[in-house]
């Protein structure tokens, strides 16, 4: 017996915490059992090696306590194919994204093979990086969804809409407009906006991710953003950090279905905050001059000074007039249902 | 073991994987404990191993298939499983499922 005990206690110590001391009684009672019949079979007492062979045969204590794991894999099958279809499409574009980065940047500075061999070399490590990244996200939603046997449906739907070729264009938004986002989509909005944040921080050190080889042509300009536009810079960057933190929430309280009409106006009114940032730029300069005493070229920058304000002023204004449709369409459509709950 | 005869082994275990439950909640309509169960389905043909029966009846509880509960029996505690009324109808409805395979199978052959 002081075999099958210290056999147990060996199990005991990979068992899941919470239910460990009763699966142990239970495995106890049930070997135990067994025990008894074999005795009983030869009619003698087994031997310590006899006993020790047995327990071999039943297999090492971690393979025993693994079988009472709840999930053994990081990735279900339900999940599977959407991780799969994703970490495809991430690691592709991240491919594209980094080798034209990458050959702008070499290109631009006048950098040598050396540069090149250089940057294919990291390319494995880049790659590495995004699809441990996906993985993680995908095992983190696989954890939190585990007890909502909902989501394998939703996550299900990805690739089902091959039936709108059929259709006409307004009845796919109409259908867009009545079904509940799925969870395959959540998912996959929340990977893109990570992807959108981490190019936002990346423009400022490779402006070429924003203006293309553009970028090349502005540095050569006598020209430079004004420091507001850092402020403004930071704005949208925590607009897309609140964006990005509201759907990863969402996710994981499972309520990506949800309505998403009060976040779009609250999104909205956030978005108005850079906008008035730059109509309260100080002397309404967006940009200026990179070397002040330059006079030849003093009168171009009051110009698009000028233009680029009253450009932000229509916007801010067609963005203001959205803002209170949807606000007053959502106050109508709340009034509505209030007065037919009352009927 | 070949490579065909490994490709068998994991065709069997597949095989058997699903009909592994529709047995015990066969044989659950009578109240068992772990090693009796074990034995009664050996003595019909259904031979399963000790680390494949007892986490499957956990997991059958855990899933409302099963009801347990601790009792004494010579002089030891055991614990006794029996099908829930959930299990019934599940156990039912896999059961004429296993007969529509079986029909099906054997119009194939």
């Amino acid at each position: 017996m002081e075999i099958l005990d210290r056999y147990l206690q060996a199990v005991k110590r990979h068992l899941p915490w919470l239910r460990q001391d009763d699966i142990l009684a239970e495995l106890r009672a049930n070997l135990e059992a067994q025990l008894e019949d074999k005795e009983a079979e030869l009619g003698r007492k087994l031997t310590d090696a006899e006993i020790e062979t047995w327990l071999k045969q039943l297999g090492s204590p971690l393979q025993v306590a693994a079988r009472y794991r709840p999930q053994q894999y990081l990735i279900g099958p339900a999940v599977f194919p959407i991780y799969w279809f994703v970490l495809r499409l991430a690691l592709g574009w991240c491919a594209v994204i980094y080798a034209i980065a990458r050959t702008v940047e070499i290109v631009a500075n006048g950098h040598g093979p050396d540069a090149f061999l250089s940057a294919v070399a990291q390319m494995p490590w880049v790659l590495f990086m995004t699809a441990a990244v996906v993985t993680l996200v995908f095992a983190v939603v696989e954890r939190s969804g585990a007890k909502i046997p909902e989501k394998f449906a939703a996550g299900a739907a990805l690739g089902n809409d091959w039936q709108q070729g059929i259709k006409s264009p307004f009845d796919a938004q109409l259908d867009e407009r009545r079904k509940p986002r799925t969870y395959a989509q959540a998912v996959i909005e929340v990977i893109f906006e990570w992807l959108a944040l981490v190019w936002l921080l990346l423009v400022p050190h490779y402006p070429y991710l924003l203006f293309g080889p553009g970028a090349w042509y502005l540095r050569s300009l006598p020209y430079q953003l004004a420091p507001v536009c850092w402020t403004i810079y930071w704005c949208i960057v925590a607009l897309n950090v609140v964006d990005l933190s509201w759907h990863i929430v969402d996710l994981l309280q499972h309520r990506w279905q949800g309505s998403r009409r009060a976040q779009h106006l609250v999104k909205s009114a956030l978005g108005l905050i850079p906008l008035l940032v730059v109509l309260a730029a100080p002397g309404r300069v967006l940009v200026e001059l990179k070397n002040p005493a330059d006079t030849v070229h003093a009168a171009t920058l009051a110009q698009i000074n000028n233009g680029v304000y009253r450009a932000f002023e229509v916007i801010t204004a067609i963005v203001i007039l959205q803002l209170l449709w949807a606000i007053g369409r959502t106050s109508v459509e709340a009034y509505r249902k209030r007065l037919a709950a009352a009927r | 073991m070949t490579l065909a005869d490994n490709l068998f082994e994991n065709l069997r275990l597949e095989l058997r994987r699903g009909c592994l439950t529709l047995a015990v909640l066969a044989q659950l309509r009578q109240e068992h404990y772990g090693y009796t169960l074990r034995k009664s389905l050996a003595a019909r043909g259904m031979e399963i191993d000790e680390n494949t029966l007892y986490p499957l009846l956990r997991r059958l509880e855990a899933q409302g298939l099963l009801t347990s509960e601790w009792r004494e029996e010579d002089k030891r505690n055991k614990r006794f499983y029996l099908l829930s009324s959930d299990g019934q109808e599940i156990f039912t409805r896999l059961l004429k499922e296993w007969n529509d395979i079986n029909t099906a199978i054997t119009n194939l052959l």
